[in-house]
């Protein structure tokens, strides 16, 4: 019951993308998240979407994805339903409500319910890609790049991001707690806000005790210690990520290539014609062989790295 | 265990959900819900100017329709059309856009049958016989125009919002030829109406059109309003004691003064809701009347908020000079 509830969490796999530097990772996620900000044709979209679910399958992460799709689905309705029936922008009505009264006219279009599709696509398609960025980028080496920027903001989000997995645990005992009991425990929403407030309680004892650590270690001094900065140092900046201070491998070329090449293709979706789309006030979404070409580019771009399978394993 | 408690648990089906579908729906058809686009409106008729009807940009006397058309989704399927706010208000049409222009306040203003609709034009439905005019024009003088005449023969022949009201001519004087003139023009476009002294009273019901000279309408509501300038009533005119009628521009500067023998047809509102509008065929004197009258015709009136007439002069819009 824990480990099917389990929350997303970094654990190293063998992948390529589990096997690239923090930092090339976190890149190529964020050429992902331009490159669903940046397009509109639903075609496209869709394609795109294909390449993060590949790539989580082939990032060994794909079950976690396809979990994220069903609860994306959960967030996509609202978000059509709304645009349905807030948009007055499109002319092709498919439904009449009458009056709705202070929302005026129920006149349901076809283009304000495309529109809000690709919008739910793309909210899906964020979720998708912070999801697979969650579960392949190890959160340490990406921390220990910023501790260069700002220690103690490298120290807080190393704390925070420390902290999450315990309270994830802490609210599984709980629960399971609470179905050991004899009737069965509360059920329903009281339940879960009872199972939340006692989580928070958890979680301000945690921060008391990690406060008064932090203090005992002489934090609270004015001026830090050579020996304090070396904890420090060695909270923020684990053995791992230490001993990973290494040459760029080919998987960090590979996906660096993977997401110059996705920032472009996006690039020329919005200053170029290739990819055309309109939804109001009607829908106009031709298919060429131009936008059949940039789907397959981008199915290319972004599964191409994990092709080499060399030099993957943990 | 959890076998045990499912089965525990388990219910008979309820009735309640069924009931209440069925009810949704009944109500629903009630409403007027319904699938698809709806039926269209037959004989509506679109026009899109600026500056007060100055400039005609677009004028369809068969636009394109398909189902029960609202305002706005009529207009964007003949004309290209940018909105705002979800599609609830026109920011351009053909790129002339609202905004700011010579350093006046300019916006696209719509009235359905001669009258500025009280909702959105995406919250109002087009009926059959509907005249839909959209006007770009300044707005500094006066915020609101609550009807123009350029839509003659409505709102006397289809009415507003698709119910159609009873037409009443109100004269000062029953017997006389401008009074006479005016029945007849109505008579001549369809319209049939009533023909009565003048009524005290509002009667917000009724379309409504007094004629006589403006020394016998003036203490009438409408006419007070007129009086009072466009801020008020809308209507870009003023008379004068002495006996003379200013045509004012969009600043609401005098444009043109027209001594006696001059007429006006306008119209003005009262800005409740549901009020229907009414209208003044008056002048300085019966000459001007007459003048007035005579001029009740499509092709005179079409397309302006008000006219003023002259001897000599001929049809002088009202606001003048844009």
């Amino acid at each position: 019951m824990l480990s099917a509830q389990r929350p997303f969490f970094y654990r190293r796999l063998a992948s390529p993308l589990h096997a690239t530097g923090a930092g090339v990772g976190a890149l190529w996620a964020l050429s992902l998240t331009l490159a669903t900000l940046a397009i509109f044709q639903p075609l496209v979209l869709l394609s795109l979407m294909v390449a993060v679910l590949g790539a989580g399958a082939m990032a060994g992460v794909g079950g976690q994805l396809r979990r994220t799709l069903r609860t994306a689905a959960i967030v996509a309705v609202p978000i059509v339903a709304v645009n349905v029936l807030v948009s007055r922008e499109g002319l092709t009505v498919f439904a009449r409500l009458g009056d709705l009264g202070p929302f005026g006219q129920g006149d349901l279009t076809l283009e304000a319910l495309v529109y809000g599709a690709v919008i739910a696509l793309k909210v899906s398609l964020l979720m998708l890609v912070t999801t697979l960025a969650s579960l392949t980028i190890d959160p340490d080496e990406l921390l220990g790049g910023l501790r260069r920027l700002s220690f103690r903001s490298a120290l807080t989000a190393s704390l925070a991001t420390r902290m999450m997995p315990l309270l994830a645990a802490d609210a599984g005992r709980l629960a399971e707690a609470r179905r050991t009991r004899p009737d069965g425990g509360q059920q329903g929403a009281r339940a879960r806000v009872a199972l939340v407030g006692a989580v928070v309680g958890g979680s301000l004892d945690r921060a008391m005790d990690v406060a008064a650590t932090l203090e005992l270690r002489g934090f609270a001094a004015a001026r830090p210690t050579a020996g304090r900065m070396m904890w420090l140092r060695r909270l923020v900046t684990p053995a791992r990520a230490r001993a990973s201070i290494r040459t760029r491998s080919r998987h960090d070329i590979a996906f660096s290539l993977s997401a110059v090449c996705v920032l472009a293709l996006s690039l020329l979706v919005r200053v170029s014609a290739i990819a055309p789309f309109q939804a109001y006030p009607l829908v106009h979404a031709p298919v060429g062989w131009g936008t059949l070409a940039l789907c397959v580019a981008l199915l290319v771009a972004v599964l191409a790295p994990f092709c080499d399978r060399r030099g993957i394993e943990p | 265990m959890a076998g045990i408690r499912r089965l525990a648990g388990r219910r008979r089906p309820s009735r309640g959900p069924l009931a209440l579908s069925l009810l949704a729906l009944v109500t629903a058809g009630l409403a007027g819900c319904g699938l698809g686009a709806g039926t269209p409106p037959s004989g509506v008729e679109l026009t899109v100017s600026e500056g007060f009807g100055a400039r005609v940009l677009r004028s369809y006397s068969a636009p394109k329709v398909t189902g029960q058309e609202t305002v706005m989704r009529l207009l964007m399927r003949n004309a290209s059309v940018r909105t705002r706010y979800g599609g609830g208000f026109v920011e351009s049409v053909d790129n002339v856009s609202g905004g700011e222009a010579h350093g006046e306040p300019v916006d696209w203003f719509y009235y359905v049958n001669g009258v500025q609709a009280p909702k959105g034009a995406a919250e109002t439905y087009v009926h059959p016989g509907d005249r839909i005019w959209w006007d770009r024009h300044d707005w500094s003088q006066a915020e609101s125009v609550p009807a123009v005449v350029g839509s003659f023969p409505e709102p006397f022949l289809n009415g507003i919002a698709g119910k159609r009201l009873p037409v009443r001519v109100e004269c000062a004087t029953q017997s006389s030829a401008p009074c006479a003139t005016v029945a007849t023009r109505l008579r001549e476009a369809g319209v049939t109406a009533g023909v009565s002294g003048i009524e005290p009273g509002a009667e917000p019901l009724t379309l409504r059109i007094f004629v006589g000279p403006w020394s016998a309408l003036k203490s009438g509501q409408a006419a007070r309003a007129i009086a009072q300038g466009p801020e008020a009533s809308g209507v870009y005119a003023r008379f004068a004691p002495e006996g003379s009628l200013t045509v004012l521009d969009a600043r609401g500067q005098s444009a043109r003064v027209l001594g006696s023998g001059a007429g006006l047809i306008a119209a003005t509102a009262s800005h409740e809701e549901g009020e229907a509008p009414t209208w003044l065929i008056t002048g300085t004197d019966e000459q001007g009347v007459e003048l007035a009258a005579r001029a009740l015709t499509r092709a005179s009136l079409a397309d302006r908020f008000a006219v003023a007439l002259a001897p000599g002069a001929g049809v002088v819009p009202a606001p003048a000079g844009e």
